[in-house]
């Protein structure tokens, strides 16, 4: 079974994961594109996300040893640079793989610093779009009236959403940085 | 300044304890387990995070490999953070014994 899904938050998607799992599947894929590959099983899973940076070859090595010993085995995902780890295991009493409130919130550290490089990515990229045609909306459309208004106007609305589409893949993410950021400070010393 | 590590976390105390002999890090969670009753876990991202982070400050270093997984020590650095962390608990737990009678005085 495959299902598409495209998650700024990563709490979502793993919720979403497990809820899947629930269902009677495990994950043995995850593309690029944002296509989830699962397969029918009668025993039960559960799935956590780890964020980690680039890491090289022997480092990924070690890194990915170190969870199979706890019984964890990875899910294939896209990941050039750095970005979301995808761990899967049959469920029992050992179902977290952050046990201490330290790494807990390193991992939410981790989150907070990637959604506000995105955010600051994307934000540039708009103002970028927008230096350049302003913020969009046809100006042929201001001569036309009544239902041809509205017809010119209809037609424009996947441009009007692809123009902004940055600055509102901005907004998710930044969501996504203020809920990190958020349990980031809930997690600090006391 | 104090070392961003200081005072020791629960978990790292373990792990640095539990590294003064060679061990590689599934056996590292299975000794702290044991050293503390059963009531430390590690779950793998904590224990890889610590272990790697341990290794970057020096505190603990490969000395080589059992099958294919890496064997972990404390360094000399290792060694005098825990001393300093055993003075440090020490006085503590003398203030637990003896402090009505010092207030006495």
């Amino acid at each position: 079974m495959k299902k598409f899904n495209i998650f700024f938050d990563f709490e979502k998607e793993e919720q979403w994961l497990n809820d899947q799992l629930q269902k009677g599947y495990r994950c043995t894929n995850i593309s690029a594109l944002g296509i989830y590959t699962f397969e029918k099983t009668d025993k039960s899973y559960v799935l956590r996300l780890d964020y980690q940076d680039y890491l090289s070859k022997e480092r990924f090595k070690h890194y990915k040893e170190t969870y199979e010993d706890f019984g964890w085995s990875y899910i294939n995902s896209p990941c050039w640079l750095g970005g979301t780890r995808y761990w899967q295991k049959e469920g029992d009493n050992k179902n977290v793989i952050f046990s201490d409130r330290q790494s807990k919130r390193n991992y939410y550290r981790k989150l907070m610093y990637f959604s506000a490089v995105v955010s600051v990515m994307l934000l540039f990229i708009s103002y970028l779009i927008y230096q350049d045609t302003g913020f969009y909306f046809a100006e042929g459309l201001s001569g036309l009236s009544g239902s041809l208004f509205w017809i010119g106007f209809i037609l424009e609305i996947p441009f009007l959403l692809l123009s902004n589409l940055p600055l509102i893949i901005c907004a998710f993410s930044s969501i996504s940085f203020y809920k990190a950021y958020r349990n980031y400070w809930m997690l600090k010393e006391a | 300044m104090k070392h961003k590590l200081l005072p020791l976390s629960e978990t790292m105390h373990y792990i640095l304890l539990a590294l003064r002999e060679p061990l590689h890090g599934y056996a590292v969670m299975q000794k702290v387990e044991k050293l503390s009753n059963g009531a430390v876990k590690l779950a793998a991202g904590t224990l890889y995070g610590a272990i790697d982070n341990l290794n970057k400050h020096g505190w603990i270093e490969p000395v080589g490999e059992s099958g294919r997984r890496k064997v972990y020590m404390l360094t000399e650095e290792g060694s005098s953070i825990l001393k300093l962390e055993q003075a440090r608990l020490l006085h503590i737990l003398s203030l637990y014994e003896g402090s009505e009678s010092n207030e006495e005085v």
